[in-house]
């Protein structure tokens, strides 16, 4: 009896040691996605220490800012400042006993988020058409040994006009102290004297989304207007659906005629194919570079294109099929018994028969594993697509437009929270990928005994 | 058979006559394409019209000089690129950049002499001009008034030297342990500047440099006695990545930047009181040093179509564009006659700010950040050697040692 008990609790222990173990997995693996999204909705990404009390995830700013929207005439959720609309805002202040409180000075800000280049295009600011009025005292009480004053205005929008941003900033006297606002302000600046707003009619969704609202919004192409960040994400999107369609037609025929048909050189082929598995990008890459400049010797040039350089279709061309999937179907088809192959034949099925009619409805598991394993590969493709592709940005994928979000934000201004936001939209689709078709994942693996 | 072939020739041909007057032109990613194609679209273009001549601008999302040189070498770059004083150097000699003496003599717009010269200097090797400078920045004491104002001392002025600088950063940091006086990064690029108000030059007459020089000993001391009296602070040491950052955060009262620093202040701090002005000067030498950052136009020299590339690099720089790029605050031109826009008398910091960084061209000691053909490698054993004094590891001298053997291994390669 005592034995069994014993055996029990000896199980249990394991039990949870497995348990324990696997828990401090996923906390290694998901802890830096999350901490990445929660790094990616504050207003300063890097600050230090972190802080997990993210003023964009308080419910009383959720309010606050579809309010303010919604008041300014603006859509509570999408935000914005309407025609003559007006916005009521309140903030108060702590100041110790001898001081006295003065109201604030409020300015609605001239200026533009992403640098001076992005402002090129703005034609009118809310600062030109705003009108601060009534600055009146709301409410006074003594607090901690000094007063708090909470002080309340409008903000009048004069115009016909809609802004999407309105940033306003307050300043007060040295050591009056900001103790709270109708919505948390971005940024506390001068000591404390300034608290500053980047959009006090954002809405709630760009509120709480700011930095992945910037990366829609600020970049667009000067030459045709659009926004790029949704752009690269199609371009992504067709790359690699373009690729996984030739990938499927391909790796299946040739994977198909390598495990089935017999023909002289087949061997040799086979051959090739497992060598080029072998030779690293880097090797290759110059003399792909060089193919695709000449356009394929010259061929593409009877289609009027001098170069492939710079075009989807040399990206498109270079990466057909890859000898990895090829062999990934070879191994599943040589696996199917040969019985349903000569069946079919002695009804008198072609070739072409038995292989869409008999071989292909049997090769989903594998066409499912290669889809995502192709799709996952081709979206996080980086450096092939920025050897060939170079100009318009309109053209880029996902990848090379994050390197390009590094530039304008890292490097001009050490901007970090849209690049976040940009990398984090881009690791999204993978990830979905992966929730949904962890199944074929794993079958992918062990049909190729590698990933990818 | 022979027909196909023919045929084939003739289609070759024929594609290589139309693409013939397409001017591309490469440069930075991100802001920088916002810039160049609103500029296209507003001057090239218009002024282009009826000459058969279009322009595309290719941006470079990547590490640029990696970009051209490779391109350069394939015989895929761009007719005309940017070329930066930086890594200029061994680019310019490699025989692949068209020397532009020929074209500016012909020019009627654009002559050598309409170009700061201390900016085309750098892009000039023995009599031959490779580049026409676009822009340029060089480095000026940006400070936080507020910061000034709460310790009670009075503002950085031009008048300035070392020592009176010094006493006031000092001022400042005493307010709080958490606060310091200046921002030190422990890089060449802005330490430089420091060195050469001492009077240091990176090459002395023979090619050599001589770390030990009194004048680079001197700035090498003032600059890290005051990390380590508390005065200054690395701003990686206050979690920033330079010296913008560190100022931003409000936990240091100066820093040296260039007019690159305007952006990044007006999204992480667009309510800091700030001023600019001239670096200090050495108290002995009375001098102030300045360091040259300094972006060309480059052609090149496989285009084939060089007549029009130089039409589009006369537009690119010309007065109009220029007085355009100045007035929006984008960049500081490099024409002499801009000199005297009355942009610089705006009664407005950023405008101010710029002033005084077009002024710190010439102004003392005043040298161009480039290397020659050594490029970066040069600054690598000083900078190691600022931030191992700076982060208290070893001593001056024996980090100065240390750099200077790793200087001379350099040098030699």
């Amino acid at each position: 009896m005592a034995g069994m008990y014993r055996l029990r609790a000896r199980r249990w222990t394991n039990v949870a040691a497995i348990y324990g173990f696997l828990l401090l997995l996923s906390i290694v693996f998901m802890g830096p996605f999350v901490f990445a999204f929660l790094s990616s909705l504050k207003d300063n990404p890097t600050e230090w220490p972190p802080s997990l009390l993210v003023n964009q995830l308080k419910p009383s700013n959720w309010a606050a800012a579809f309010n303010l929207a919604k008041q300014g005439g603006g859509n509570g959720f999408t935000g914005g400042f309407g025609p003559h609309g007006e916005i009521y805002f309140e903030a108060t202040y702590w100041t110790a006993q001898g001081q006295e409180p003065a109201p604030p000075e409020v300015v609605v800000a001239r200026r533009v988020q992403g640098g001076a280049a992005l402002a090129l295009r703005v034609e009118h600011y809310a600062a030109d058409y705003t009108e601060v009025r009534d600055v009146h005292q709301v409410d006074q009480e003594p607090h901690e040994g000094g007063l708090l004053t909470t002080y309340g205005f409008t903000l009048v929008n004069t115009s016909d006009l809609h802004f999407d941003t309105v940033p306003m900033d307050l300043t007060v006297p040295m050591r009056q102290q900001f103790v709270s606002g109708t919505l948390t302000p971005n940024r506390i600046e001068r000591l404390g004297r300034a608290q500053s707003w980047d959009n006090v009619s954002s809405g709630l969704f760009p509120y709480v989304l700011a930095n992945y609202a910037r990366v829609f919004r600020e970049n667009y192409s000067v030459s045709t207007g659009k926004k790029l960040f949704g752009l690269w994400i199609r371009n992504s999107f067709f790359l690699a659906a373009t690729r996984v369609l030739t990938t499927l037609i391909f790796a299946s025929m040739a994977g198909y005629v390598l495990a089935r048909l017999k023909f002289w050189g087949k061997g040799a082929i086979f051959g090739l194919l497992l060598f080029s598995m072998m030779v690293p990008q880097q090797v290759t890459f110059i003399s792909n570079y060089l193919v695709l400049r000449d356009g394929i010797f010259g061929l593409s040039r009877l289609f009027g294109v001098p170069t492939l350089l710079n075009t989807y279709g040399g990206l498109i061309i270079s990466g057909l099929v890859g000898a990895s999937s090829v062999f990934i179907m070879k191994q599943f088809f040589e696996r199917l018994p040969a019985s349903l192959e000569e069946s079919a034949r002695i009804d008198g099925a072609s070739t072409y028969t038995v292989f869409f009619r008999i071989m292909l409805p049997l090769a989903k598991p594998p066409l499912g594993a290669l889809t995502i394993l192709t799709f996952q590969g081709v979206w996080n493709e980086f450096f092939w697509p920025l050897v060939v592709i170079t100009s318009p940005q309109d053209k880029y994928p996902l990848t090379l437009g994050l390197l390009t979000l590094q530039r304008t934000y890292g490097a001009a201004s050490f901007d970090w929270g849209p690049i976040l936001a940009g990398t984090f939209i881009s690791a999204l689709p993978v990830l979905i990928l992966f929730v949904v078709f962890q199944q074929y994942f794993v079958e992918g693996i062990s049909f190729s005994g590698n990933k990818e | 058979m022979k027909r196909i072939g023919l045929v084939l020739v003739m289609m070759l041909l024929a594609v290589s006559a139309a693409s013939a007057q397409q001017v591309r032109i490469g440069g930075h990613g991100g802001t920088d394409t916002v810039i160049l194609e609103e500029m296209i679209e507003l001057f090239i273009r218009p002024a282009l019209e009826g000459t058969g001549i279009t322009v595309q601008y290719e941006p470079i999302a990547d590490d640029f000089q990696r970009y051209i040189v490779n391109a350069l070498s394939a015989g895929t770059a761009p007719d005309l690129f940017y070329l930066d004083s930086f890594w200029a150097g061994s680019v310019m000699r490699s025989g692949t950049v068209e020397p532009l003496n020929a074209y500016l003599e012909k020019s009627t717009v654009l002559r050598g002499e309409d170009i700061v010269r201390s900016l085309l200097d750098a892009f000039t090797i023995d009599g031959q001009i490779y580049g026409i400078p676009k822009d340029f920045n060089t480095l000026a004491v940006f400070y936080n008034k507020d910061l000034f104002d709460y310790a009670g001392v009075e503002y950085p002025s031009n008048d300035d030297n070392w020592d009176t600088f010094y006493e006031k950063l000092a001022a400042v940091a005493a307010i709080d342990p958490d606060i310091y006086g200046l921002a030190l990064p422990p890089e060449y690029a802005r330490f430089g500047a420091l060195a050469h108000a001492a009077g240091f030059t990176p090459f002395d007459e023979n090619g050599a440099t001589d770390l030990f020089d009194p004048a680079f000993v001197d700035a090498f001391r003032w600059y890290t006695e005051m990390g380590l009296e508390g005065v200054g602070v690395m701003p990686a040491d206050i979690s920033q990545g330079w010296g913008g950052g560190a100022l931003a955060s409000e936990q240091v009262a100066a820093a040296l930047e260039g007019a690159w620093i305007l952006g990044s202040l007006r999204d992480e701090a667009p309510n800091m009181q700030y001023g600019a002005t001239l670096l200090p000067k050495h108290p002995q030498t009375g001098q102030r040093g300045n360091i040259i950052y300094t972006v060309a136009w480059g052609m090149n020299a496989n285009s084939p179509h060089k007549d029009a590339a130089f039409r589009v690099l006369e537009l690119l720089t010309s007065e109009e564009v220029q007085q355009w790029i100045l007035e929006r605050g984008l960049a500081i031109p490099s024409r002499v006659a801009l000199a005297d826009n009355p942009y610089f008398t705006q009664d407005n910091v950023e405008a101010q700010s710029n002033y005084t960084v077009f002024l710190g061209a010439s102004d003392g000691n005043v040298l161009p950040f480039s290397f020659g053909v050594y490029g970066g490698d040069w600054m690598q054993p000083i900078d190691q050697a600022l931030s191992a004094v700076l982060s208290k590891q070893v001593g001056w001298e024996e980090a100065l040692r240390e750099a200077q053997t790793r200087l001379d291994a350099v040098m030699q390669r």
